[in-house]
């Protein structure tokens, strides 16, 4: 990948930007959604993506960036998570978010470590392995929370037009132009 | 400021309260103290209904902290990330509670429930304004009860309910210390955030005094509101100084609560026996 500071800061200002929001989508689905199990799933993990979003929030200025720097990702990403806000129905908030938008997340953080020399850049490392690590875990929640209600059911045709919207949003960070190293 | 102008309303004896969240169709909401039930005492069914009632309402700290997350995208970051953590804390509350209820033999909608806090609170549209009605005022009113409450579940031979309310007092008490703290620093940023404090302080205050039940009223099960339910709690001083009200501030609590005869003009750590 050979990024370089400035591109890595984007990169993780970008990755900031995407879990605050992720956070407040969250947030704004507590009062809305009327099931317990739901409600209480989503407020746990309002906290697991604040944490990730302050740690990588204070790498940013390691990496010549200001302290919680964050960067909108590219107009089709933004479009997807816009539709993900928009989800309505409780079945179809939890499968578009644990069933796409977080899996997507994953995997462009997983290919971020798989190119990245993870002695140089160790910090920012450590910090996404304990990302991917909590992702594991809130998708335990879920799938708990799932067996519970099995009774919320998700629409798939809306549920897989936002996992699609995710995984077509081919390009993620905007990099800043006059990149200096 | 709230973002976009979507607050729904509605009117409960001529107060405009924010309308009610979410809740599943098995919960009777209602809209005032006459329509809960509320008995006397620690019966099965007392037993039940507090922890229902209780479970409610921790529901609506978690609904009120997830909506300032979403109000005030511009509070500084570390303020969201207490107000993340509360979110969380109050999620294991709900579910701490819930467990308890269905295993003394309660559920979910078995009693009445009602979202003042929520409705309150959702009618303030500045951040020091919610923190001081939400966490300064409702929650350390639940650091008084909860004190309270977690003695009286234990007089009764409940330990394990005591040591759950134990646990949730623990929390609430740094719920409202960084509501203390957070209101001070903002304050000496920019000191008209007194205004904003003081202008949410009315609002509740007035809202109280039109809807809070009066001696003589009869809840949904006939129990009569008698001069001694109305009576506060007794004032938890030890939790309100963990949580960082000034001394001087726990004595006014004090003296609301009906100890002025007896508090000398100093410290009121001193008569924190008296108190309970």
């Amino acid at each position: 990948m050979g990024l370089t500071i400035t591109q890595k800061a984007d990169t993780l200002g970008t990755y900031r930007f995407i879990l605050v929001r992720f956070m407040e989508t969250l947030a704004a689905w507590v009062p809305t959604s009327p099931e317990l199990e739901v409600k209480t799933l989503f407020g746990r993990h309002i906290w697991v993506l604040a944490q990730h979003a302050d740690a990588i929030g204070h790498r940013t200025v390691e990496l010549r960036a200001k302290l919680h720097y964050d960067r909108a990702p590219q107009p089709p990403y933004l479009s997807a998570m816009k539709m993900l806000q928009e989800a309505a129905a409780s079945g179809d908030r939890i499968a578009a978010l644990y069933d796409g938008a977080l899996p997507d997340l994953a995997r462009r953080v997983q290919d971020y470590l798989a190119h990245t020399d993870t002695l140089l850049d160790a910090p920012t490392v450590d910090i996404l392995r304990r990302v991917l690590a909590d992702l594991d875990r809130m998708h335990a929640d879920r799938a708990e929370v799932s067996a519970k209600r099995a009774d919320l059911r998700a629409d798939a045709a809306r549920v897989n037009a936002i996992t699609q919207a995710f995984a077509a949003a081919r390009e993620l960070v905007e990099y800043r132009e006059g990149v200096t190293t | 400021m709230i973002a976009g102008d979507a607050r729904r309303t509605k009117d409960v004896r001529g107060v405009t309260l924010q309308q009610d969240p979410a809740r599943e169709a098995v919960f009777t909401v209602v809209d005032t103290d006459a329509e809960m039930q509320d008995w006397p005492g620690m019966s099965d069914q007392s037993r039940r209904e507090k922890l229902h009632r209780h479970m409610n309402n921790e529901m609506g700290a978690l609904e009120i902290a997830a909506q300032c997350l979403v109000d005030f995208t511009e509070a500084p970051w570390a303020l969201r990330m207490q107000l993340a953590r509360q979110a969380a804390d109050e999620s294991r509350h709900v579910l701490i509670l819930q467990r308890r209820l269905k295993e003394i033999g309660g559920k979910e909608g078995e009693f009445p429930v009602a979202n003042f806090e929520w409705g309150v609170t959702g009618m303030i549209d500045d951040l020091p304004g919610r923190l001081a009605v939400q966490n300064r005022t409702f929650e350390a009113g639940l650091i008084d009860l909860l004190g309270v409450l977690r003695n009286k579940w234990r007089e009764a031979g409940d330990d394990t309910t005591a040591d759950l309310l134990d646990g949730i007092l623990a929390d609430e008490i740094a719920h409202v210390r960084f509501a203390n703290r957070w209101i001070r620093t903002l304050t000496e940023e920019n000191p008209r955030v007194l205004l904003q404090v003081a202008h949410a302080i009315r609002l509740l205050r007035d809202i109280n005094r039109r809807l809070a039940p009066e001696v003589g009223d009869t809840n949904a099960v006939g129990i009569e509101v008698t001069p001694d339910r109305l009576l506060p709690p007794a004032v938890n001083v030890d939790g309100r100084l963990e949580a960082e009200f000034t001394e001087e501030e726990v004595h006014e609590v004090l003296r609301q609560a009906g100890f002025r005869s007896i508090l000398p003009s100093s410290s009121p750590t001193r008569k924190k026996e008296a108190a309970r």
